[in-house]
């Protein structure tokens, strides 16, 4: 078990260096064997690790961590330096600073770094599945790029050791080990998001720089106070969360939860990731949906059983709430697709990290759904997307309005990944209802905060719900005279992940209550270190004081695909066919649909998630 | 096993109810107006005659979002009766109206179109303020559960009377009713997302409308749980004023629409959910 652990950490640093050195075919089938040999690992460690294993790593291993460190804070230099950028410059002398005075302070830990828990599985599970999809897609997709081949080489490169350090990311129990796996996602962010080297490429690209900087520093600050406060003997998270309680201090939680809130591009430092569209798509297929920002949720679930019921997860769920709608009303005013899709990452990251503050086991449950079908769903959205640009060159939904007679599946791709995103019958859905459901029975101790925060995730939903609707409107419309649905050809590195990936939701959907039960739930109740009270009454399924009931989920299921797909291949015969009605006028148009504009509301939007941001600082340093 | 076979019952029968609302509603208003009115099965002869009439459509995928659109607004109908979630109920349907919504969208028409973009702001209109009174609702009988809801002691009314005013605020939008009926309005989009359906296909839109009154007096019925005067009395009163409402007023724009809905219905539904807490 362990050899295959230290397989999914090794193996695609590995790849990344072997395909500089082979030729074309053969990096191709190099990465496609590599990325189903780590999806087939994932799946046997979850199936097979029962409670946890630790890895102990040789001694030489830390001073080779604090050398790495070292020099990836002088490659930001490098980067300020070269770039001309003086954020970058500042954010690295703060972080050189306190990197070196922390490594003559740090207690050495020895042996135990890596601790794959249940929660490291379900990340393997995400990020291997997914990123190896997004892998094979951008084989062809970069291909099409128009750089040198050295390019195409360092792209697919820097995409297979970017999983390398999410799988590393995901099980590091000292946090001196997470804060470099951090650091390298940023670097590997930023590397592909200035990947076409264009003007804006590079400024958006040391935007996401600077801001992830912020998020690093947080967790040096973070160490540096628990390295001061007594109790707290070593900076691992597993000794952090345990002694929390009896010690006391939050503020390294609260540290952390920055770093994970800016990893998740909450408001006010939510402009990375919009910035992050001018990549490649399989760049922003990546940092959408498996890497990068779901390391967010993934961190507050860690530290969920320190936070749980304290200030510091109150203001994690006023921000998070807050930006779940703000976001959403952002995404309603957008026409760029891509960007569209950005706003409703970051709506529902703060959904997800809103749960995970939450930190009871439905709550838990519910964000674990929701990181799992967002990761697909976005994934299957934005390859999708990738698709659109490059086959049939539109960007902006306001072009697509044809796309429903020349590229009928695309459109339909889209439309099964909007309905998987919210509504009722998918997974993401779920996991939302559940969210209302657990604030309502939250509301005891803390009943107004909370009144407003349902407020706040109903008024954000029906606003999604109205989004995808709108955009899923204007792919879907035909005239009568293209009765006959033939399903465009693409390549099959394009359709062939895209069908996987809708393979993978049908499969979520029809399975969920085994999912709930073998799946779910026992990563949720080992994350929460609770009890996990999940029974099956009848039908249907408790969660602690939640009950979810089936049937009718279970026939909505099966309603809204079927109507999908129904709807496009059904034909009534027998049935006369007239023209569409218009008033006996004979004029040209061209379909449209409301736009908000919300750019003036911006500013305003920086200065609230700022002010929580401090009030996080206070909150956690007073208590 | 009674109850069962009455819910049943009631499921099966709610198109018939609603129809029948219809008819009394046609005669109520056309006696405001001064005029007779058609006679109260007049919605059951309009249905048989679409039924007769020769069937033309656009395009297969819109006729059938159309049928859709009915049958899974009767799911959620039945989920309400049989005493489901009440906020499964409510995003079910969300989900019939986004079904009518996409079946307005799939054709090329101008005004097939207009009507759906309405459709999706009028639902952006009312649906915040649905699941605000739901949690309200949760927040006095501490379930979701319409069975247990039903079940509470006393009338929700009294517990949350603003909440009802939100639920009165709102109803006209979620009826199609003036001065909020901008989704279907004849004089300007000639009725919206349904402008394309005709004949046969036709009918399933329009029983839906009837399923649409049902569903929102049983809303109402929520709040008068238990007591069959008060029920009675609200149901009829709240049936008056819609369509006094409707009678009285002109249409506004979808502007001034989201306005009213934001500007009034939300904060007082906010102020019922906070008055439920404290």
């Amino acid at each position: 078990m362990q050899t295959l652990v230290l397989c999914l950490f090794i193996l695609p640093f590995l790849i990344s260096a072997i395909i500089y050195l082979v030729s074309n075919l053969l990096v191709k089938i190099l990465t496609i064997g590599t990325v189903i040999v780590l999806s087939f690992i994932s799946v046997y460690l979850f199936a097979g690790i029962k409670g946890s294993i630790s890895i102990i790593v040789p001694d030489y291993f830390n001073q080779l961590v604090t050398i790495t460190d070292i020099l990836l804070v002088l490659y930001f230099g490098y980067v300020a330096i070269s770039r001309k950028s003086i954020l970058i410059g500042i954010m690295t002398i703060l972080q050189f600073g306190t990197l070196l005075y922390l490594i003559t302070k740090i207690p050495s830990t020895e042996g135990t770094q890596f601790h794959v828990d249940k929660l490291s599985l379900f990340m393997f599970l995400l990020i291997n599945i997914i990123s190896g999809i997004i892998a094979a897609f951008s084989l062809k997709y970069i291909d099409e790029e128009d750089c040198s081949n050295f390019r195409k080489k360092f792209f697919l490169s820097t995409i297979m050791w970017f999983i390398g350090v999410m799988n590393m990311i995901v099980a590091a129990d000292n946090i001196e080990y997470f804060f470099l796996f951090f650091e390298l996602t940023t670097l590997a962010s930023f590397l592909l998001i200035e990947f076409r080297k264009d003007e804006i490429s590079v400024k958006n690209a040391i935007t996401a720089l600077w801001m992830n900087q912020i998020g690093g520093l947080a967790i040096l600050g973070a160490i540096l106070v628990s390295v001061f406060t007594k109790g707290y003997s070593s900076i691992t998270f597993s000794q952090l969360i345990s002694s929390a309680g009896t010690v006391g201090v939050l503020l390294p939680f609260a540290l952390l939860a920055i770093a994970a809130l800016i990893k998740g591009a909450q408001m006010p430092f939510s402009k990375w990731l919009l910035g992050a569209m001018v990549a490649p798509t399989p760049v922003s297929a990546l940092l959408h949906s498996s890497t990068m920002v779901k390391i967010a949720p993934y961190l507050i679930l860690r530290i969920s059983p320190a936070i749980k019921g304290t200030p510091v997860a109150t203001v994690i769920i006023c921000l998070t709430a807050f930006v779940f709608l703000v976001a959403a009303i952002g995404a309603l005013s957008q026409d760029n697709f891509k960007r569209i899709l950005a706003h409703s990452t970051i709506s529902l990251l703060g959904l997800m990290i809103l749960m995970a503050a939450i930190g009871t086991e439905a709550a838990i449950i519910a964000s674990l759904i929701l990181i799992m079908f967002h990761g697909i769903s976005k994934c299957m959205l934005f390859l999708n997307a990738g698709i659109l640009e490059k086959v049939f060159h539109v960007k902006s939904t306001s072009d697509m309005e044809n796309l429903g007679e020349t590229g009928p599946f695309s459109a339909f791709v889209v439309a099964i990944g909007f309905m998987s995103l919210l509504l009722p019958p998918f997974g993401a859905f779920i996991g939302k209802w559940i969210s209302i459901e657990t604030i309502g029975n939250m509301m005891n101790s803390q009943k107004i905060i909370y009144a407003f925060v349902i407020v706040f995730i109903a008024t954000g939903g029906a606003i999604l719900s109205l989004l995808y609707f709108k955009v899923l409107g204007l792919l879907i419309a035909r005239t009568g005279a293209k009765e006959n649905i033939k399903f465009e050809n693409t390549h099959p590195l394009y359709s062939g992940n895209i069908i996987i990936l809708i393979f993978l939701i049908l499969l979520g959907v029809i399975s969920f209550p085994l999912l709930m039960e073998y799946y779910f739930a026992p990563v949720a109740s080992a994350t929460s270190h609770l009890m996990l009270n999940l029974k099956f009454i009848g039908t249907s399924i408790i969660i602690g004081n939640s009950k979810l009931p089936l049937i009718p989920i279970f026939i909505a299921f099966i309603m809204l695909p079927v109507t999908l797909i129904l709807a496009l291949f059904i034909k009534f015969k027998k049935v006369d066919r007239v023209k569409e009605y218009m008033c006996g006028e004979k004029i040209e148009y061209r379909f449209s649909s409301f736009y908000f504009s919300v750019d003036k509301a911006n500013p305003y939007y920086v200065l609230i998630g700022t002010c929580f941001f401090i009030a996080l600082l206070v909150v956690g340093g007073i208590y | 096993m009674n109850k069962i076979i009455i819910q049943l019952l009631l499921i099966f029968i709610s198109p018939v109810i609603g129809g029948l609302i219809y008819g009394i509603e046609r005669k109520v208003k056309a006696r405001m107006q001064r005029r007779i009115g058609p006679p109260i099965l007049q919605p059951f002869y309009d249905f048989l005659k679409l039924a007769d009439k020769r069937a033309m459509i656009v395009h297969s995928t819109h006729a059938f979002f159309g049928i859709m659109h009915f049958v899974s607004l009767w799911f959620a109908l039945a989920v309400l009766i049989l005493g489901g979630d009440l906020i499964l109920v409510i995003f079910l349907h969300l989900l019939s109206t986004s079904l009518l919504i996409l079946g307005g969208f799939s054709t090329r028409s101008i005004f097939s179109h207009l009507g759906a973009n309405r459709s999706a702001i009028s639902a952006l209109a009312y649906e915040p303020i649905l699941i605000i009174i739901a949690v309200s609702i949760y927040m006095v009988t501490g379930s979701f559960d319409v069975s247990s809801i039903l079940n509470y002691p006393t009338p929700l009314l009294y517990k949350m009377p603003l909440a009802f005013i939100a639920l009165l605020l709102i109803l006209p939008v979620k009826l199609k009713k003036s001065p909020f009926d901008i989704s279907e309005a004849h004089q300007e989009v000639v009725g919206g997302a349904e402008i394309e359906y005709s004949g046969i296909f036709y009918e399933a839109i329009y029983t839906a409308k009837w399923l649409d009154y049902v569903f929102c007096y049983a809303l109402i019925y929520l709040f008068a749980a238990n007591n069959i005067v008060l029920s009675f009395v609200l149901i009829t009163g709240s049936f008056l004023y819609i369509n006094a409402l409707d009678n009285s007023t002109a249409r506004v724009n979808y502007k001034q629409m989201l306005r009213f809905a934001f500007g009034v219905a939300f904060p007082i539904a906010i102020i019922n959910l906070l008055m439920t807490i404290l």
